[in-house]
């Protein structure tokens, strides 16, 4: 009888176990929305920068634009045959079925906001998650009288030489410019590992 | 009678023990693999990247160089060339393709300083921004506008025309004194002393995070 | 989710508290199967009873499944888990002498205390022994530094260092154990039964 005694302790630890592993199983959620792109992958598509798309090149039937602006400034005006659908609503609803819509008729997903910048948001997040048919519209919008004028946008211009800029205005006032005070730079220091006294075993 | 069955099925009980762990350990083989998702949930990417809390002004930043706040390291996420050429004062270059590597994430992934990410627009800042925040990096911020907007605003500051407000030309001496501590000279202000107006430091509290320990185990 | 602590759903302060309620539970189960004698532990070494073994195998295999189903679910992060460092040197030296003692004394560290607890005189000479040895380690720290800090290795896991997935490793390590429970039965069956009082 004592033998007996023993098993349903045993039987009892078993069942704890494997409930605990059932439970787990049956409340787990899959999260709706996973990641396929690793941050390294996704830091070489932004290196490799061939996801622009320009203006003159939209009138292609394979593109579907989409405005990812609000859609108050949507109503306001937007491009031909563009869907909206914005940022902040991007994986709600049947969105991101739209996308995969999209990439099932071989489309290509434009993306475009007032800058490109903006479209930048909702296409790194949309590329992150597997959407890879989708590109940035270089395009920047502005109104003018109500109405919807689009530029065409180049991004990261480096517009002008603020060097030169600075040393014609200090040629102009012919003051030799004053050796400068370097602060030292800044050093981060190495986060190291904390030493963690070594424990005994029993 | 129940007793005796009951102990003819436990006599097996160490053999279904057994079975249960390789059933288990098995399953654990046999279970469809993903990949492991890596940092924040992509809702909560989405929710920060709509967010422009994330940005700073070119004013902003005068003001914390100016007064050379000690909390906040900048970061130059331009090509190595750009920033040879000209880059903001004690800013670090970190071009793009490094930004994952081992050097830079002790500047990156760390809670003690703000780290200001520019670039000439904010393009690329963005970018490099979407990526630290996915891996839960805190106190990155971006430079509204990069270098552009810094030199349109700070270097190159518009005169407000007479019959603009005075926020305006408040604002406007404000750049010009700073431009001047960038080095621009003017022609008018050379032989009077520059007055350098005195802009309340804005205290910058660093949130300090806990630090995840590893809990240490042992027996 | 988890691990709870370093995410801080329960906060550090809480650490000390939950450590001395998981070792009272950890000390009773050890005194309720009897470990405090130290013929059952020293049974692993002559061949009549290996309940050690089995039980040690039988948590590591419980916990490690555990945590490998809690973190595919995605109630745990399995990467932010401790792991202990390796000092390899250090550790064969330091378990050959454990092992030594182990023999020698019939008892582990941890079960030594049991024992004290329950009062075993044995035990109360063998935590003496362990005292002694700690002082004598820490006099000649010096003398022991660079095979106690040296070959570093980091926190690596047998799954680094093998370099396969850790699914198919706990598979082949359960059935490695189950092996290893039939093999040591057949030799406990050799042996005589021997009584405990």
């Amino acid at each position: 009888m004592k033998e007996l005694e023993k098993t349903k302790r045993i039987s009892i630890a078993a069942v704890l176990f494997i409930l605990i592993i059932i439970i787990g199983l049956l409340f787990y959620e899959r999260p709706k929305h996973l990641y396929t792109v690793n941050s390294n992958d996704m830091l070489e598509k932004v290196i490799k920068a061939d996801y622009f798309i320009a203006l003159d090149k939209i009138d292609d039937p394979s593109i579907v634009l989409i405005d990812i602006r609000s859609p108050f400034e949507f109503e306001k005006g937007h491009l031909n045959e563009a869907i909206n659908i914005s940022t902040p609503e991007l994986l709600k609803g049947d969105n991101p079925e739209l996308f995969n819509k999209i990439a099932a008729n071989k489309k290509v997903a434009i993306l475009y906001g007032s800058t490109p910048t903006e479209a930048n948001n909702a296409f790194m997040v949309l590329y992150q998650l597997g959407f890879e048919n989708i590109k940035i519209l270089l395009v920047s919008l502005a109104y003018e009288q109500n109405k919807l004028i689009t530029n065409n946008s180049i991004i990261e211009k480096n517009v002008t030489d603020i060097n030169a800029f600075i040393a014609e205005s200090q040629k102009k006032v012919k003051i030799v410019p004053k050796p400068k005070k370097r602060i030292p730079k800044k050093v981060v220091p190495k986060k190291k590992k904390k030493k963690m006294p070594v424990e005994g075993g029993c | 009678m129940i007793n005796r069955k009951l102990a003819k099925v436990l006599s097996f009980r160490y053999k279904i023990l057994a079975i249960i762990f390789l059933v288990l350990a098995g399953g654990l083989v046999v279970l469809p693999k993903y990949e492991k998702q890596e940092g924040i949930q992509p809702e909560a990417l989405l929710k920060n990247a709509v967010s422009s809390e994330r940005y700073i002004t070119t004013d902003e930043l005068a003001d914390l160089i100016i007064n050379q706040d000690p909390s906040f390291i900048l970061i130059d996420v331009r090509e190595e060339e750009s920033y040879k050429k000209y880059s903001l004062p004690n800013s670090i270059n970190i071009p793009l393709d490094k930004l994952l590597s081992e050097d830079s994430n002790s500047f990156l992934n760390q809670d003690q300083f703000d780290v200001i990410l520019f670039s000439n627009d904010h393009f690329y800042a963005d970018q490099a921004w979407l990526i630290c925040n996915r891996l839960d990096y805190n106190h990155i911020r971006v430079l509204k506008g990069g270098l552009n907007a810094w030199f349109n605003t700070i270097i190159n500051p518009e005169k407000p025309s007479e019959n603009q407000s005075v926020i305006a030309s408040e604002l406007y001496s404000f750049r010009k004194a700073a431009s001047m501590y960038f080095g621009v000279a003017y022609p008018d202000e050379f032989k009077a002393k520059p007055v350098v107006k005195i802009i309340p430091k804005k205290k910058v509290i660093p949130k300090k995070k806990k630090k995840k320990m590893p809990v240490e185990g042992g027996c | 989710m988890g691990p709870l602590i370093p995410n801080d759903i329960i906060s550090h302060e809480w650490s000390y508290i939950i450590a001395i309620l998981i070792g009272l539970a950890f000390g009773y189960i050890l005194e309720a199967s009897g470990f405090s004698s130290s013929r059952k532990l020293a049974g692993v070494f002559y061949g009549y009873d290996f309940v050690v073994l089995k039980v040690f195998f039988t948590a590591a295999l419980v916990s490690v499944i555990g945590i490998l189903y809690m973190d595919y679910l995605g109630y745990l992060d399995f990467n932010s888990l401790y792991v202990h460092p390796t000092f390899l040197w250090g550790a064969i030296i330091g378990g050959a002498i454990m092992g030594i003692g182990f023999v020698s004394g019939g008892f582990c560290p941890g079960t030594s205390l049991c024992a004290v607890a329950i009062g075993k005189i044995d035990a109360m000479v063998f935590v003496g022994g362990i005292l002694i040895g700690i002082f004598i380690f820490s006099e000649l720290i010096s003398f022991f530094e660079p095979i106690y800090s040296g070959y570093y290795f980091g926190n690596v896991t047998l799954v680094d260092s093998l370099g396969i997935s850790p699914y198919w490793f706990v598979f082949i390590f359960t059935i490695i154990a189950i092996i290893a429970f039939i093999v040591v039965d057949i030799i406990r069956k050799r042996n005589k039964k021997i009584f405990y009082n």
